[in-house]
């Protein structure tokens, strides 16, 4: 067995190292623009009359709304694989010993449901908004790097492959290899003494996921430094740009980390090495590698959705942001102490009190940055002339998830309280109030904000208000239910919970569990919902024929992005790239 | 007033990341103060250099980002009152705010037809 797991890790090593190759003899990484013909203020056209047609187009673009669109895609179904397994847990626990799956089957669908959500999800839709708007925001040609946005894209399809392929090859290996049961955070000494080796392949797609998101944050860094346009300046680069700023300096100085913390434990896997045996550097070593990257992944995760936030919020408030420069500061500020608060995630592993009682502060800190956002997105609101759009009531959910996921944060910053309530369900419920109920309602915001310019068309807005109630409903159902649950004390990642009566009120349980899944049903359907609209506004959706759809113009909040994609309506009737038959089929999804 | 080479304007912006270093800033008097685990050289050590790398870190960031927005800031004023007075009215393009830059450089070109 440990000498097929070592046959296997050889040959990835051996196909990764033959990729390195390959790349490295490409001579001149920058021969290559897309925009080779000449850039022009309206340069666009060609690119769009260089692209090959069909799929060939999308398998070789290095055009940064290509990319953006192939990152969207890929997060969307990544977001729909994990919202399914959040589903299959919800339903095992409708009661106490577990509607549908066994133990294992449980543990592997909680593991792959958290990487999924966190690095094939939450990751790539960000990467998705950033790689379209981010060139158009700053008045950028295209990114600083296209083929490198390019591979970075192309490395995050195998990286799924690898983090799923336990579900693929179990029934084809008898269970030989099955997917990893280890939980997202993979502590040791559990990863090292799993056997399975789906777990070295999840580990393998995990860290080729970080090498995506380390090159496309040295192109977002390079992009927003070297690409802006003359009249972008520091003063006045927008909120979004600034957040993809600072997320990519987190990910430059965490991913690293990651991908280190993870070649380590593969050689304790594999070649009996003992970076995290007890008579090595100990089991705890593991963790505190892993959150050293792990907060700041926090923070990578939320720092651009609250970017979004203050860019998209402002517009349908009819007001600017309030505290502009608040906002930039503070995100810096948060960047900065994301690195220094990684043990209040290890509070009841026993380390040394003082070191604890440190911890704490700054994680008590921190909360001062992302509380001033709040107060300054309340007061762009204030006496605004709001208009209740899908994206607008997308960020005012934002708000308010944001707000009880954030207070529970400070509780669970708290020493004392953090021993209480560690390990229990009020954790699952603070951190999904979220990374659901504040990043994925953002990227939902900016997805229907930004959808008359990706898709040249309309979504349709009763939809998108019923998505909008069904998730936030379904959301706050869901997590209310599990801080609540965490106060009865049930352990977060069980299959079961047929415990004692006399340990904790097992009725009460069951009744919150029940409430959870009616909530995630709820949002089940909102996503649905959601699905549906795209899909058909894409295709069939009105054609959006006034640069501006929003209206923006009246408050002078017409950003570039608009005003770029109004040039291309303008310049279609000229461009005229197509002829009618193939934009009849390939309209909805074209972007030029 | 000019702390630390700073405008008042920009002083105020950056005192949304005052109130975290104050809090870290407290942390570290408390915990100097009442060392309620007693003190080691190693783990004392750690906690005090957690605090004040961080503390550190965030008040050198605050300093650069500042700077580099305050200077930004004043070279578009610069910019702007330059153009106001050499191109003609309605040819101002690009600025952030159009409207609002706009009626600016109409005042400023109204006051140097004044002067």
């Amino acid at each position: 067995m440990a000498a097929g797991d070592l046959v296997l890790t050889g040959l990835m090593a051996v196909l990764l190292v033959g990729i390195a190759a390959l790349l490295t003899r490409i001579e001149n990484w920058r021969s290559y623009t897309p925009l080779a013909g000449g850039g022009t203020a309206t340069g666009e056209t060609v690119v769009h009359r260089e692209k090959p047609a069909g799929i060939v187009r999308w398998l070789t673009t290095v055009d940064h709304k290509d990319i953006g669109l192939l990152y969207g895609v890929y997060a969307v179904i990544a977001f729909a694989v994990g919202g399914i397994m959040a589903m299959l847990i919800r339903l095992q626990l409708v009661t106490p010993g577990g509607a549908l799956l066994g133990a294992n089957a449980y543990n592997s669908i909680l593991t792959s449901h958290g990487i999924t959500m966190l690095f094939l999800f939450g990751t790539p839709i960000i990467a998705a908004f950033a790689n379209y708007f981010i060139p158009l925001l700053i008045g950028a040609d295209d990114m600083a790097f296209p083929r490198i946005n390019a591979i970075a894209f192309w490395l995050l399809p195998p990286a799924a492959l690898l983090i799923w392929a336990g579900f693929f090859l179990a029934p084809v290996t008898e269970n030989m290899i099955e997917p990893a049961q280890t939980a997202w955070t993979m502590y040791t000494p559990l990863s090292v003494e799993q056997t399975n080796p789906g777990v070295d392949l999840m580990l393998l797609g995990l860290h080729l996921s970080g090498v995506a998101a380390t090159m496309g944050a040295i192109n977002f860094i390079a992009t927003v430094f070297t690409e802006r346009a003359e009249e972008v300046t520091w003063a006045n680069l927008d909120i979004f740009s600034w957040t993809i700023l600072t997320q990519s300096a987190l990910i430059l100085f965490a991913f690293p980390l990651l991908g280190s913390a993870i070649v380590m434990l593969l050689l304790d896997r594999n070649l009996a090495t003992t970076f995290f045996a007890v008579e090595g550097g100990g089991p705890l070593l593991w963790q505190h590698l892993f959150w050293f990257f792990g907060h700041p992944e926090v923070y990578i995760l939320v720092l651009p959705p609250m970017g979004l936030v203050s860019l998209i919020l402002p517009k349908f408030a009819g007001r600017k942001l309030f505290g502009f420069k608040f906002v930039v500061y503070s995100t810096l500020a948060i960047g900065v102490l994301s690195f220094g608060v990684w043990a209040h995630h290890m509070f009841s592993t026993g380390m040394d009190p003082r070191l604890r009682a440190s911890f704490m502060a700054v994680s008590l800190a921190i909360a001062i940055p992302s509380a001033v956002k709040t107060f300054n997105w309340i007061t762009t609101m204030w006496n605004g002339r709001l208009r209740l759009t899908s994206p607008m009531l997308f960020c005012i959910g934002f708000i308010s998830n944001f707000i009880i996921g954030g207070v529970t944060g400070v509780f669970l910053a708290a020493i004392p309280v953090d021993l209480v309530l560690h390990d229990t369900y009020y954790v699952v419920g603070h951190f999904h109030y979220i990374v659901m109920g504040a990043i994925g309602f953002a990227a939902f915001a900016g997805i229907y904000y930004w959808f008359p310019v990706f898709t040249g068309r309309m979504y349709q807005r009763t939809l998108g208000k019923a998505h909008f109630w069904l998730s936030m409903i379904g959301t706050n159902v869901t997590f209310f239910a599990m801080l609540a649950l965490g106060y009865l004390g049930m352990p977060r990642r069980y299959a079961t919970y047929q415990f004692d009566g006399a340990i904790a009120p097992l009725a009460q349980v069951q009744t919150y569990h029940l409430l959870a899944t009616v909530g995630a049903v709820l949002l089940f359907v909102g996503q649905l919902i959601f699905v549906w609209n795209v899909v058909q506004s894409w295709l069939e959706g009105p054609k959006v024929e006034d640069g501006d759809p929003w209206d923006l113009e009246r408050d002078g909040m017409l950003d570039r992005e608009f005003q770029w994609f109004d040039r291309k309506l303008e310049t279609a009737v000229t461009d005229g790239g197509e002829d009618e038959e193939q934009s009849a089929l390939t309209g909805a999804r074209s972007d030029d | 007033m000019a702390l630390f080479g700073f405008e008042k304007d920009t002083l105020l912006d950056l005192t949304v990341n005052v109130i975290p270093l104050g809090i870290i800033l407290f942390f570290i008097a408390a915990f100097a103060v009442v060392p309620a685990f007693g003190t080691d050289p190693v783990f004392t050590g750690m906690q005090f250099a957690l605090m004040i790398s961080m503390f550190l870190l965030l008040a050198v960031l605050t300093y650069y980002a500042g700077r580099a927005i305050e200077g930004a800031e004043q070279e578009q004023e610069s910019l702007e009152e330059a153009s106001a007075v050499n191109e003609p009215e309605g040819e101002v393009t690009g600025l952030e705010d159009g409207d609002d830059a706009e009626a600016e450089l109409d005042d400023a070109s109204a006051d140097g037809d004044d002067e």
